[in-house]
């Protein structure tokens, strides 16, 4: 793909005539989004790989803390506790990558401000908003990767076996954690605006709990919340083994639009408080 | 090379600009790499409000290397950010070749990228080309396909043997020059630079003004340099605006600048003074920095070549014993000290034509010539 990204220039104003050869040379555009998003899920990882102990103390963390709870239930509630080990395991999972999701984007903006490369991100052909795509597709690629290694560990750990259908879990998962995202665009958002917000920010990752645990199936609008009805799915997915193409299209449905809604209402609120920043001049500052 | 508005010389009282925010920009918005006019931004409102840029307008043609000057809290940033579309501005219009940069941004940076953060600029854990690849392709390049033009850009900023070293290992200059780099990765036509030879040693800074002034005679790269290192702007750059309380106060050649201030200085040292001798130079001349010890007196002396001739007769008929003569000469520091101070009172030309003989300028620094000794 080769598309120029800032299309035919037509915002030039053409009340002089453009006529005759102009007195800068064009720059000359060879990439479009293929390499737009090459770049930025390249980078991310080397970002990550080079910061090797905080990379290896964040998979370290999430295989220590389930560990924890595994061998500590298994003392005190025993038989009882390891009748619900999968669902538990399917909830864990679900919580890493939704924390690494919302946390990775919202650090990732925070980052971003701190080194002086942000306002580079928005002075791009290309535009703000694909750039900042294309960093939450690199986010979640790397957290499906680190998720997928605690997972591993933790059905090692307990001899558990879950069914791994990546075409029914991988699209579940990743629909499941876009609202993950989009609430990670809020926050980084706020974070651009407002700066220090991490207090904030850092209980909104326990609030997952409860939103991956809602019991959708007895309150039926608990499944408009975010990461809700994707944490139902996935548990069935992967505890009972059900399809994609075996879940009811409304069901799909209530997935695909609460997943889209909260992304986009966090893309939208990032555009706002984005916006607002630039109002007060103070995209670039941390 | 279109030049901008003229305004050297004075800033009225009222601390508004002479000239250059007053008129309409020299050049047709389609024909300028950057067009600005009339912007104006105030931060936060009622009695906390502060105008940090009032009804700036500036033009700079395609290729020229433009300095932009000012002290501390005099509007630089705020104005290169609201050309970039960084700061959305209260009032005004910004084009970048002709394209409304805050109503259609992302063809405007088709064209535009900044160093704005000196140093901070890049990724420090990257290495300097996993910098120049992931900045190109973030505009639109695929990296591959530019990798010899990167090669050629690493060569020309000496930055090839440390091509592939993270920059978090490189010294602070070269820590800058890679955020050169980064920014020129993405084959850009125009370029702001905040402070790029900050940290650098001379000659790493020399090597830099030349590669500048490469980039916009041999690409057609059009610079605005933002900077408070004077060399760099007298050496790198075809007009300089300076910018004082949110406003353009010159808007001039570095040439004319200069010649505004030419009137000639004079630092003279002579023996055998007397009180009387001293009351009469004073009298007769406006001498400055007068420092006297027993018979001796050291002063400075701004006079055209008539009054200088005037003053050694004088000198002469006082029975003086001149020891030395060095002639002063304004830099460019001088002038923008003077100019952004607002008390500079000069010999200039109106635009009628009339000559408006005024007082010289004072705080004249040594030619660094040596002088005529006498």
């Amino acid at each position: 793909m080769t598309t120029a990204p800032g299309g035919d220039r037509s915002g030039r104003d053409d009340r002089s005539g453009t006529e005759g050869p102009p007195r800068f040379r064009e720059p000359e555009r060879t990439g479009g989004y293929y390499h737009l998003l090459k770049a930025v899920v390249y980078r991310d990882l080397l970002i990550w790989i080079r910061y090797p102990l905080n990379a290896a103390l964040g998979i370290f963390m999430g295989v220590f803390f389930f560990a924890l709870m595994f061998y500590g239930g298994t003392l005190v509630a025993g038989q009882a506790f390891s009748d619900s080990i999968e669902g538990l395991i399917v909830g864990y999972f679900l919580w890493t990558l939704s924390i690494g999701a919302y946390s990775g984007i919202m650090n990732d903006i925070q980052s971003e401000a701190s080194w002086g490369t942000l306002e580079r991100h928005f002075m791009t052909p290309f535009g703000f908003g694909p750039v900042v795509f294309a960093k939450s597709i690199a986010i979640v690629f790397r957290t499906f990767m680190t998720s997928s290694v605690v997972l591993m560990v933790m059905l090692l750990i307990t001899g558990t076996t879950l069914d791994l259908n990546l075409v029914t879990v991988l699209p579940v998962a990743t629909l499941t954690i876009a609202g993950a995202l989009g609430l990670g665009l809020v926050m980084g958002g706020l974070s651009v605006l407002y700066k220090r917000i991490s207090n904030v920010a850092n209980l909104l990752q326990f609030a997952f709990i409860g939103l991956i645990s809602a019991p959708v199936f007895d309150i039926p609008w608990a499944r408009f919340l975010p990461l809700a009805q994707g944490s139902a799915m996935l548990q069935r997915a992967m505890r009972d083994g059900v399809h994609l193409w075996e879940f009811e299209p409304l069901t799909i449905a209530v997935l695909v639009g609460t997943s889209v809604g909260y992304l986009g209402l966090g893309y939208a609120i990032f555009g706002l408080t984005t916006r607002r920043a630039r109002r007060l001049g103070v995209l670039g500052d941390y | 090379m279109a030049k901008g508005p003229s305004n050297s010389g004075e800033t009225p009282d009222d601390g508004s600009a002479l000239g250059a925010s007053d008129r309409s920009p020299s050049l047709d918005p389609n024909e300028a790499a950057i067009y600005v006019d009339g912007l104006a931004k105030t931060f936060g409102s009622g009695e906390s409000a502060v105008t940090a840029v009032k009804d700036v307008s500036l033009t700079v043609a395609p290729g020229e290397v433009v300095g932009l000057l000012g002290p501390n809290g005099a509007g630089k940033t705020t104005t290169i950010k609201s050309i970039l579309g960084l700061i959305l501005p209260d009032a005004g219009t910004v084009r970048v070749h002709g394209i409304d940069v805050h109503a259609n941004p992302r063809a405007a940076y088709e064209y535009v990228d900044a160093m704005l953060e000196g140093a901070r600029n890049d990724y420090w854990r990257l290495t300097v080309r996993e910098n120049l690849r992931y900045f190109a392709a973030i505009r639109g390049q695929d990296p591959d396909a530019v990798s010899e033009r990167h090669d050629e850009l690493l060569e020309h900023l000496d930055l090839a043997e440390k091509a592939d070293t993270a920059v978090r290992d490189l010294s602070r200059g070269m820590k800058q020059k890679v955020s050169l780099a980064s920014v020129l990765a993405g084959d850009i036509s125009v370029a702001f630079l905040d402070e790029p030879t900050l940290g650098l040693d001379i000659e790493s800074s020399l090597k830099l003004r030349t590669e500048l002034r490469r980039l916009a005679e041999e690409r057609g790269l059009t610079l605005v340099i933002s900077s408070h290192d004077m060399d760099v702007i007298e050496d790198v750059c075809d007009r300089v605006v300076i910018m004082n309380d949110g406003r353009v106060v010159v808007d001039d050649t570095v040439e004319d600048l200069l010649a505004g201030f030419e009137t000639k200085g004079y630092r003279i040292s002579v023996r055998g003074v007397t009180d009387e001798v001293l009351a009469d130079l004073q009298e007769r001349f406006d001498l400055t920095d007068v420092q006297r010890t027993d018979d001796r007196l050291r002063f400075e002396v701004a006079a055209d070549t008539e009054t200088f001739y005037r003053l050694t007769d004088t000198m002469e008929a006082n029975n003086l014993d001149v020891a030395s003569v060095e002639t002063v000469q304004p830099d460019l520091a001088e002038a923008f000290v003077e100019m952004t101070n607002g008390t500079r009172e000069t010999s200039r030309v109106n635009e009628d034509g009339a000559s408006t003989a005024q007082k010289a300028p004072t705080g004249l620094s040594p030619a660094g010539d040596g002088g005529d000794q006498r």
